[in-house]
C-alpha cells in the first residue's frame, strides 16, 4: 500500500514538471479545477496513466489530458462530459460491462464516486501538460511508408525468369544442378559423388512412396543396364498408388488433419476421412496445383465440379473439407468469441499452407513485421463468416437421381390411375383423392432473405422439394396430401436425405417459432456458425421433430442470443447430432416439413393456421376401388408395390464435410481482436499485398471462388508457387531452400538459393502446376543422387550443408517407420482409402472421449495414413517419432532423439509381434541360415549384410538358448532396432 | 554397454535439437536468465475447480445472505442454473503465525500456511473445463500448445540422467482435454509430458520385451555392434550417434522408472506421513503420487504434475452436492499434500521446489440448483509454497461474495510468468520460433507477481 502511495506521489511530481499554465477548452471555474486537481487527477495519475498515458496508450486511449479522455481510444470516446451513462470510463470503472478497468484491482467505491461525479460535472480539467504528439492513427496501413518498406521484402517480388548459370563439366544434369554447382564453386566446394544404386533405390522409394523397396525391386533396378533405368524407376514410383499416400501425409500436416475435434468429448468430425482420400486421389492424378488450391477454397462453388473417373462422384467439393478439421470447443460460453477463434484457426491454416504467411498475427493489430494489416485479416475473415459447414452429397446425381427418376415416373403413373379412379368413388373418398392429386399453391412468401420466407431457404441433398412434382407422399399405410408452399423432405421418399437452411438473420426477438411436422427430423439453430449444439447450454437450440400425424409449433428460446447472427437448419439426415457422448448423423430415414417460421418476443406461437393433413389408407382405397373397378384396383395395388420396390433400392448418400455458401457478409474489424469492440465492416478480399482480389461488392454468396481465383493468380501472388516448390524441395533434400517453409515473411529465413527457387517456381507454373513434373526435376538431378557421407573438409566449408554439397541422412517420419515395420514383416495391407481404422488404445491412453472399443494392435496392417487421428488419443508411436499435434500448419516436422523412441522399438507389443511375423515368414521361405540372414538384410536395408554383419548375426543365433523360431524372432527384432532401419542415407 | 552415457536425458535431447538447424540458429533454451530460486516444480492440479469460498477465501456475506438472490449482476454460467446465495458448509479457523483462515476441509494443509502464499485474486478467461484446462496448462485456450511443464523443461533441460524432465503422475483421472494438457505442442517431442501411472509399469513400453534373463542385453550388444558398422558407413552423422546414445538412456530408464514407483524402501514413518495407511483409498492413491513426486524431484525431474484420484464420481467439479463432493476430494488430498510439504521441508527440498496448488477456475458464490456451485473464472484461489515463495502471505482479494477478483487481480499469464521467474527464467525471453512468431508461454502478457516473492 505504501509503495503505491509513494509511486503515486512520484508520478504526481513528475507530472507537475511537465505541466504548463495552459488551460483546457472549458472556462476555468476555480472550484471545478480544484475539485479536479485535489480529487480527480490523483486517481487518474495513480491508477490510469501508467497504461493510458505518455509511456503506453493501451487501446489507443490516453487519460493524461482532457482532449485524450474526450477523444477516447479504439472503442470510442471515454468521457461524455455531463453524461455518466454514456461514458465508457464510468462503465469500465464500475466493472459493469465487458471492459473492466483498472484490470487488476477495482477502484475503491469512493474513488469510483469521485470519477463519476467528475464526469457528471462536465469533466473539468486543470492546467494541461503540453499536448502530447498525436498517436500515429488514421490512414490505411497499406498506404503507409512502413507498408511500402515491408512490401519490398524478397518473397513479395514477382517471380523472376532466371537463366541457370553457365557452368562447365559433366556433373550437371539440368538447371537445378547448374544453380547448385555455381554456388558451390564460389565456396570452392565440389559436389559429392553419386551414391550406389542400392542407396538410390532405397532413398527414392522412401521419398516417393514412403515404403522400403522389396528385394525383387532392388534386384531389377540393379540388373537394368539401360541408360534410362533411373528415370524409369522414378516413373514407376510416381505412378504407384502409394505415391499419393506418402505425399498426402505431408499435405495433411499442413491442414492440421484430424478426425475428431478434441476438447472435452473429442467428437468425431464425421466423414473426415473423405478429405484424406480426396487428397490422395488428387495427388495420384497429378491434379494441377492451382486447381487443387481452387478446390480447397471454393470446390463447392465450381460450375463444373471435377468428377471422380471411377464413380462419377463430385471430387471438387471435398477439397473444402479442410476448413472444418480444426478443434471444436464443447459448450463455450461466448459463441461470438468461439466463432472468432474458429475463423482465426481457418485463416491461420489457409495463410500458412498456401501463402507461407502468418496472417493470423494481424488479428489484434497490423502485423509486426510483414505487410499485412488488420484489415487484411478481417477481409479474409468475411469469407469464413459467409461460409457454413455441411455434409455434402457427393454422388446424388450419379447414384441416387436415376432411381428417383424411376420412382417419380412410377408415382406419376399411380397419380394418373388415382385420377382415373376418383370419379368412380363415393363422395367423401372422392374429395380426399382429389385433394391428394391437387397441386398445392406456391407459398405466398415475400421475396426477402429472411427465415420467414421459406422460398429463400436453401435446399441441399436429395430429399427436399419446395413443391413436389407429384403432390402426395407415399407411406406404408398412408397416402398424404402436400400442403401449400412448404419445403419438405418426404415428398419423394423417406429414404432420401437432405437439409434445408434458412438465410442468415440477426436474432431480433427472444423466440423462434417454427411450424413443422415429420418423423426422425431435427431442427437446429446455428448461432455464429456454432454447430456442436448440445447441453448444458445449447440443448434448447436443437429440437427433434417427431410428430408425423400433424405439424406442430415448435418454440425455441433464443433470448440469450439476441443480436447474434444465426440460421436455421431443418435436417433429414446428413447433419451430425451432438446430443450424446459421440457425434452421430441424424437419422436419414425420416422426413421433415416446414410450414411457417416466425420470429417474435412472445412465448406463444403466432396465430397461423395449422394445416390439417389429408391422408388416405391405401389398403382401404384399393378395396373401395376394387368394388367399382377391380382391374384398376389391381393396377393401383401393383403400382404401389412397384413403388415400394424401387424405393427400397435407394442407397445411402456418400457424404463429406464441406463448405456451403451462406449469405455474403463482410466481417467487422475487431479492435484488439475482440468481438466485443467492433470497428467498420471490411470488404472481403485477398491480402492487399497480393493484389487484393475478391468478389464484387454486391455479388451474392461468400465470394470464395473469386478469392480462390485471386489466390492462384501468380502474377499478383508469387507466393502461391514459391511456397509449394519450396515444400517439395524440403521433402526431397531434407531442408527447404528457404528453411522456414511456413513463413515467407520477415521473420522467416531468406532462401539459400533465391534464383533457383524462382527458377523452380516459374518452371512449376510453366509446366501446368504439375507436382509430378517437379518431382521428376528434383529427383532427376545429380544433386539428389549424391552420397550422404560427410567429408571433413567439405563439412568445414559448409557445416550445415546449406549449399547441398552432399545428401542429408534423414530419419524416417513416424508413419514411415510404422509402414516400414509392416512392409518388412509382410503384414502390410496395401488397400487404399476408406473409413479409418480406429486407434489401438493401450491402458496408458485415458481420458474423456475415450472410444468404447480399442482398434486392432496392428491397425489391420493398414498404412499409418489410414489410422484414425483422434485429437485426444493420438497414436503414441507417432508422437514419439515427432508426428505433429494437429493444431496448426506444420510444414517442417522435428526429428528429435528421445529414449521413448528406443523404448517403442524395443518393447512395444506391435514391434515384437511384427518381428515374430517377419522371422516366421523368412524361416518358411528360405532354408539356409546364412541365406536367411541375407534375406532379412535385403528386406530391411535393401542390401546384403557384410561378412562381419552376417557372422555377427549367425553368432547371435548360435548363442540362443531359445528354439530356432524364437531366436530368429529375436534377430529380426534386433534388426528393427539397427539405426539403418529408421535412417535413410 | 553403458560406457558412453552422455550427460543425461535433457542433454541428449538438447544436443539432438542443436542439430536441428532452424533451432540451432535460435538458441533461446538451456540456462537461466537470472539466478533461480527454484529448480523444480510440483503442480498439485485440483482438476475440476475447487471452491474458493469453501477453502481459503471466507466470505461472511454468504452467511448473511444465504438463500437470498445474489445482489450483483451475474455473468453467464456454464449450466445457466443460477440459484440463491449459498453459504459455505464449513467453518474457517485461523492458522499459523500469519493467521490465515483455512476451512475445515484442509486441517492438515492448514498447518503449513506460514509456508504458503495464498493468491485469492486468481482469474481465468474461460468457464468451460477443457478450454480452461488448456489455458491453465499452456497459457492458451486452444488445443495443442506446449504445456508449462514442456516450457520449463525446454528452458532448463533436465537434471535427471534417466528420467524425462516433465512427468505427470496419474491417479486415474485424466482431466478434460486429455493428453494435450501435457503436450509439447510445437516444441520438440523431448519436452512432452510423460504420464506415469501409479504402478510398476508406470509408462508404456518400460518393461523389456524379452522374458529370458539377459535377453535384452544380448540383443542390445548385437544392435550396438551392427550400429557401429552402419554409423561408419554413413560417415557418423550426429543424428545417428544421438540415436545410438538413446538406447543407453532407454536401457537405464527401464530400471529407474520401476524403481522410482517402488516405495518399499521408504520408511514406515514417511509412508504414514503421506497417508499411505489411510483407510480411504483415494487418499492412499494420492499419497503414493505425492511421495512419487518427491522421489522424482530428488532425482532431478524438473516438473511434476500430480493429478487427482477418483473419489467415486467427479473431480472438484461440484455442480451439485457441494458438501459431499468437496469433502471427499479434500479428504483424498489433504493429508498427502501436508505430508509432502513436511517431507520436502525435512529433507531440505522445499527451498528449491516450487509447490503449486490450484484448479482451472473456482466456483460461484450462488448455488447451482440447490446445493452445487457452477464454474467461476472471475476470481478464485490458488497457492504456492517453497522455491522462492514468501510464506504466510495472502495476495489479492475477491469481492464480498468471492465472485470477482477486485484487488491485485492475477491473470494466468502472471502466474506463469511468476513460476518461470522463480525458476530463473524471464517469461519474455523464453521463446520458441514457430510459424513465424517467437512464441511464449505468456503470449504477449504476464507480469511477475512480486509481492509473493521471498
Amino acid at each position: 500500500m505504501w509503495g503505491r502511495r509513494l509511486r503515486a506521489a512520484l508520478g504526481w511530481t513528475a507530472w507537475l514538471a511537465l505541466a504548463t499554465v495552459a488551460f483546457g477548452d472549458e472556462p476555468a471555474d476555480p472550484a471545478a479545477v480544484e475539485f479536479f486537481e485535489r480529487s480527480v487527477r490523483p486517481i487518474l495519475v495513480e491508477r490510469c496513466v501508467s497504461c493510458h498515458g505518455p509511456e503506453k496508450a493501451k487501446g489507443g486511449l490516453r487519460l493524461d489530458s482532457r482532449a485524450g479522455a474526450l477523444a477516447g481510444g479504439d472503442s470510442g470516446p471515454a468521457v461524455e462530459p455531463g453524461d455518466v451513462d454514456a461514458s465508457m470510463l464510468a462503465e469500465a470503472i464500475r466493472h459493469d460491462g465487458d471492459v473492466r478497468m483498472p484490470p487488476r484491482s477495482k477502484l475503491d467505491q469512493p474513488e469510483i464516486d469521485i470519477l463519476t461525479a467528475w464526469i457528471a460535472r462536465g469533466a473539468p480539467w486543470g492546467p494541461e501538460p503540453e499536448r502530447p504528439a498525436a498517436s500515429p492513427k488514421g490512414g490505411a496501413f497499406e498506404d503507409s511508408e512502413e507498408f511500402a518498406r515491408r512490401a519490398r521484402s524478397w518473397s513479395f517480388q514477382p517471380i523472376r525468369e532466371v537463366e541457370p548459370p553457365a557452368v562447365g563439366g559433366d556433373w550437371p544434369r539440368g538447371a537445378i544442378d547448374r544453380f547448385l554447382l555455381a554456388a558451390m564453386a564460389e565456396k570452392g566446394l565440389e559436389p559429392s559423388p553419386e551414391a550406389d544404386r542400392r542407396t538410390l533405390i532405397r532413398r527414392l522409394s522412401f521419398d516417393l512412396v514412403g515404403l522400403p523397396p522389396t528385394p525383387a525391386e532392388v534386384a531389377e533396378f540393379l540388373a537394368d543396364d539401360a541408360p534410362d533405368a533411373y528415370d524409369r524407376l522414378v516413373e514407376r514410383l510416381l505412378a504407384s498408388p502409394h505415391y499419393g499416400e506418402r505425399w498426402g501425409r505431408h499435405w495433411l500436416d499442413l491442414v492440421r488433419f484430424a478426425e475428431t475435434s478434441g476438447h472435452e468429448f473429442d467428437y468425431d468430425i464425421v466423414n473426415a476421412w473423405r478429405y484424406r482420400d480426396y487428397v490422395v486421389r488428387a495427388l495420384n492424378a497429378d491434379l494441377p496445383y492451382d486447381q487443387f488450391v481452387v478446390e480447397h477454397l471454393a470446390g463447392d462453388l465450381l460450375p463444373e465440379p471435377r468428377r471422380n473417373p471411377a464413380d462419377g462422384s463430385n471430387e471438387s467439393i471435398q477439397g473444402t473439407g479442410f476448413f472444418w478439421l480444426g478443434e471444436g470447443v464443447h459448450s463455450p460460453l461466448d459463441l461470438r468469441d468461439e466463432g472468432a477463434r474458429r475463423v482465426d484457426n481457418q485463416i491461420d491454416v489457409v495463410s500458412k499452407t498456401f501463402l507461407g504467411l502468418t496472417v493470423a498475427c494481424a488479428r489484434c493489430h497490423d502485423h509486426k513485421f510483414d505487410p499485412i494489416g488488420a484489415r487484411d485479416y478481417y477481409a479474409l475473415a468475411g469469407f469464413m463468416r459467409s461460409t457454413r459447414i455441411q455434409q455434402a452429397f457427393l454422388d446424388s446425381d450419379v447414384r441416387i437421381a436415376p432411381i428417383v427418376a424411376e420412382l417419380e415416373e412410377r408415382k406419376a403413373a399411380l397419380a394418373a390411375m388415382l385420377a382415373e379412379a376418383a370419379p368412380k368413388l363415393p363422395a367423401p373418398r372422392r374429395a380426399e383423392v382429389e385433394a391428394l392429386l391437387s397441386a398445392p399453391e406456391a407459398g405466398a412468401g415475400e421475396a426477402r432473405p429472411a427465415p420467414e420466407d421459406l422460398a429463400a431457404w436453401r435446399l441441399s441433398g436429395d430429399a427436399f422439394r419446395a413443391r413436389p412434382t407429384v403432390p402426395f407422399r407415399v407411406e406404408p399405410s398412408r397416402l398424404v396430401a402436400a400442403p401449400a408452399g412448404s419445403p419438405g423432405s418426404g415428398w419423394i421418399s423417406d429414404r432420401l436425405q437432405g437439409v434445408a437452411r434458412s438465410p442468415t438473420f440477426t436474432i431480433a426477438g427472444s423466440r423462434l417459432h417454427v411450424l413443422a411436422g415429420g418423423a426422425g427430423g431435427r431442427l437446429n439453430v446455428v448461432i455464429d456458425g456454432f454447430e456442436k449444439i448440445r447441453g448444458p447450454i445449447y440443448d434448447g437450440l436443437t429440437v427433434a421433430v417427431n410428430h408425423p400425424d400433424a405439424p406442430r409449433w415448435i418454440t425455441i428460446d433464443v433470448a440469450a442470443w439476441v443480436g447474434h447472427r444465426a440460421y436455421l437448419e431443418a435436417c433429414d439426415g446428413a447433419t451430425p447430432d451432438f446430443g450424446g457422448s459421440v457425434a452421430t448423423l441424424v437419422d436419414g430415414r425420416g422426413w421433415i416439413n416446414l410450414h411457417a417460421v416466425r420470429l417474435g418476443d412472445g412465448p406463444a406461437p403466432p396465430a397461423v393456421e395449422v394445416p390439417t393433413a389429408v391422408a388416405v389408407d391405401p389398403a382401404d382405397l384399393v378395396r373401395e376401388i376394387a368394388a367399382v373397378d377391380s382391374p384398376l384396383a389391381a393396377r393401383i395395388a401393383a403400382a404401389l408395390e412397384e413403388h415400394r420396390e424401387i424405393e427400397a433400392r435407394i442407397p445411402d448418400p456418400a457424404l463429406a464435410p464441406a463448405a456451403l455458401d451462406g449469405d455474403g457478409e463482410d466481417e467487422f474489424l475487431m479492435v484488439r481482436g475482440s468481438p466485443r469492440t467492433l470497428g467498420d465492416a471490411v470488404p472481403r478480399r485477398l491480402l492487399a499485398i497480393l493484389g487484393g482480389g475478391g468478389p464484387a461488392p454486391d455479388a451474392p454468396g461468400s465470394g470464395r471462388l473469386e478469392l480462390a481465383r485471386a489466390m492462384v493468380d501468380v502474377r499478383a501472388n508469387p507466393l502461391i508457387a514459391r511456397v509449394l516448390v519450396n515444400r517439395l524441395w524440403r521433402h526431397h533434400f531434407g531442408e527447404g531452400l528457404a528453411s522456414s517453409v511456413d513463413d515467407f515473411g520477415a521473420m522467416g529465413r531468406e532462401p539459400s538459393h533465391p534464383e533457383l527457387l524462382d527458377w523452380l517456381a516459374s518452371e512449376f507454373v510453366r509446366g501446368g502446376w504439375s507436382l509430378k513434373a517437379m518431382h521428376r526435376l528434383m529427383v532427376g538431378s545429380s544433386a539428389y543422387r549424391m552420397v550422404a557421407r560427410a567429408t571433413p573438409d567439405a563439412d568445414r566449408a559448409d557445416p550445415t550443408n546449406a549449399l547441398l554439397h552432399r545428401s542429408n541422412v534423414r530419419r524416417l517420419e513416424a508413419e514411415a517407420v510404422r509402414d516400414a515395420l509392416l512392409a518388412v514383416s509382410g503384414r502390410l495391407d496395401r488397400r487404399a482409402g476408406g473409413p479409418s481404422v480406429p486407434p489401438h488404445l493401450s491402458p496408458y491412453m485415458e481420458g474423456r472421449g475415450r472410444p468404447g472399443r480399442s482398434g486392432p494392435l496392428d491397425g489391420d496392417g493398414r498404412r499409418g495414413l489410414y489410422l484414425q487421428v483422434r485429437r485426444n488419443f493420438l497414436n503414441p508411436l507417432f508422437l514419439v517419432f515427432d508426428a505433429p499435434v494437429p493444431a496448426a500448419t506444420t510444414g517442417r516436422r522435428h526429428a528429435t532423439n528421445v529414449p521413448a523412441q528406443a523404448l517403442a522399438l524395443l518393447n512395444d507389443p506391435l514391434t515384437v509381434e511384427l518381428a515374430g511375423a517377419w522371422a516366421a515368414r523368412v524361416l518358411s521361405e528360405v532354408s539356409d541360415d546364412a541365406a536367411r540372414v541375407e534375406r532379412l538384410y535385403q528386406e530391411a536395408f535393401a542390401r546384403p549384410p557384410t561378412a562381419d554383419e552376417s557372422a555377427r548375426c549367425l553368432a547371435f543365433l548360435a548363442d540362443r538358448p531359445a528354439g530356432a523360431e524364437g531366436a530368429w524372432a529375436e534377430l529380426a527384432h534386433a534388426l528393427f532396432n539397427v539405426k539403418e532401419f529408421v535412417y535413410v542415407d | 554397454m553403458l560406457a558412453r552415457c552422455a550427460n543425461g536425458f535433457g542433454a541428449v535431447a538438447l544436443s539432438a535439437l542443436l542439430r536441428d538447424r532452424a533451432f540451432a540458429a535460435d538458441p533461446s533454451a538451456a540456462g537461466t536468465h537470472h539466478p533461480a530460486m527454484a529448480t523444480s516444480v510440483i503442480f498439485l492440479y485440483m482438476d475440476g475447480g475447487p471452491s474458493q469460498m469453501d477453502t481459503f477465501d471466507p466470505k461472511p456475506r454468504l452467511d448473511r445472505e444465504h438463500g437470498r438472490p445474489i445482489g450483483v449482476k451475474t455473468a453467464p454460467t456454464q449450466f445457466n442454473d443460477v440459484g440463491a446465495v449459498l453459504k459455505s458448509p464449513w467453518k474457517f479457523r485461523r492458522y499459523g503465525e500469519c493467521g490465515a483462515p483455512v476451512s475445515d476441509l484442509f486441517p492438515n494443509v492448514a498447518r503449513h500456511v506460514d509456508e504458503m502464499a495464498i493468491i485469492r485474486s486468481m482469474t481465468s478467461e474461460f468457464s468451460e473445463h477443457t478450454t480452461a484446462n488448456y489455458f491453465l496448462h499452456t497459457g492458451s485456450g486452444l488445443q495443442g500448445r506446449p504445456s508449462h511443464g514442456a516450457w520449463t523443461t525446454y528452458g532448463l533441460g533436465s537434471e535427471s540422467r534417466d528420467l524425462p524432465g516433465f512427468v505427470v503422475l496419474s491417479g486415474g483421472l485424466i482431466p478434460p482435454g486429455g493428453m494435450d494438457c501435457f503436450s509439447n505442442g510445437f516444441l520438440p517431442a523431448a519436452f512432452q509430458g510423460s504420464v506415469f501411472r501409479p504402478s510398476a509399469e508406470a509408462v508404456a513400453n518400460i518393461r523389456p520385451a524379452e522374458s529370458a534373463p539377459g535377453g535384452q542385453l544380448r540383443k542390445l550388444d548385437l544392435i550396438r555392434d551392427l550400429d557401429r558398422g552402419v554409423a561408419d558407413r554413413m560417415g557418423r552423422p550426429d543424428a545417428l550417434e544421438a540415436a545410438i546414445a538413446n538406447y543407453e538412456l532407454a536401457f537405464r530408464m527401464q530400471a529407474s522408472v520401476p524403481g522410482l514407483m517402488d516405495l518399499d524402501g521408504e520408511s514406515p514413518a514417511t509412508k504414514k506421513l503421506y497417508g499411505l495407511d489411510d483407510e480411504y483409498e483415494p487418499t492412499r492413491i494420492f499419497a503414493r503420487e505425492c511421495l512419487a513426486a518427491r522421489r522424482l524431484v530428488e532425482r532431478g525431474v524438473r516438473f511434476v504434475e500430480v493429478l487427482c484420484p477418483s473419489v467415486g464420481h467427479d473431480r472438484w467439479d461440484q455442480h451439485s452436492d457441494l458438501k459431499g463432493g468437496h469433502e471427499r476430494n479434500a479428504r483424498a488430498v489433504d493429508r498427502p499434500i501436508a505430508g509432502l510439504l513436511t517431507d520436502l521441508k525435512g529433507r531440505g527440498l522445499l527451498d528449491s521446489t516450487l509447490v503449486f496448488w490450484g484448479g482451472e477456475f473456482g466456483r460461484t458464490p450462488m448455488a447451482q440448483g440447490k446445493d452445487g456451485r457452477d464454474h467461476n473464472p472471475f476470481g478464485f484461489t490458488v497457492w504456492l509454497a517453497g522455491g522462492g515463495v514468501k510464506g504466510g502471505v495472502t495476495h489479492g482479494e475477491t469481492d464480498d461474495y468471492g465472485y470477482h477478483a477486485v484487488v491485485d487481480k492475477v491473470e494466468m499469464y502472471d502466474l506463469h510468468a511468476t513460476m518461470l521467474h522463480l525458476l530463473g527464467l524471464d517469461h519474455e525471453r523464453l521463446t520458441y520460433r514457430f510459424g513465424g512468431r517467437d512464441m511464449r508461454l505468456t503470449d504477449v502478457h504476464g507480469e511477475v507477481v512480486t509481492p509473493i516473492l521471498a
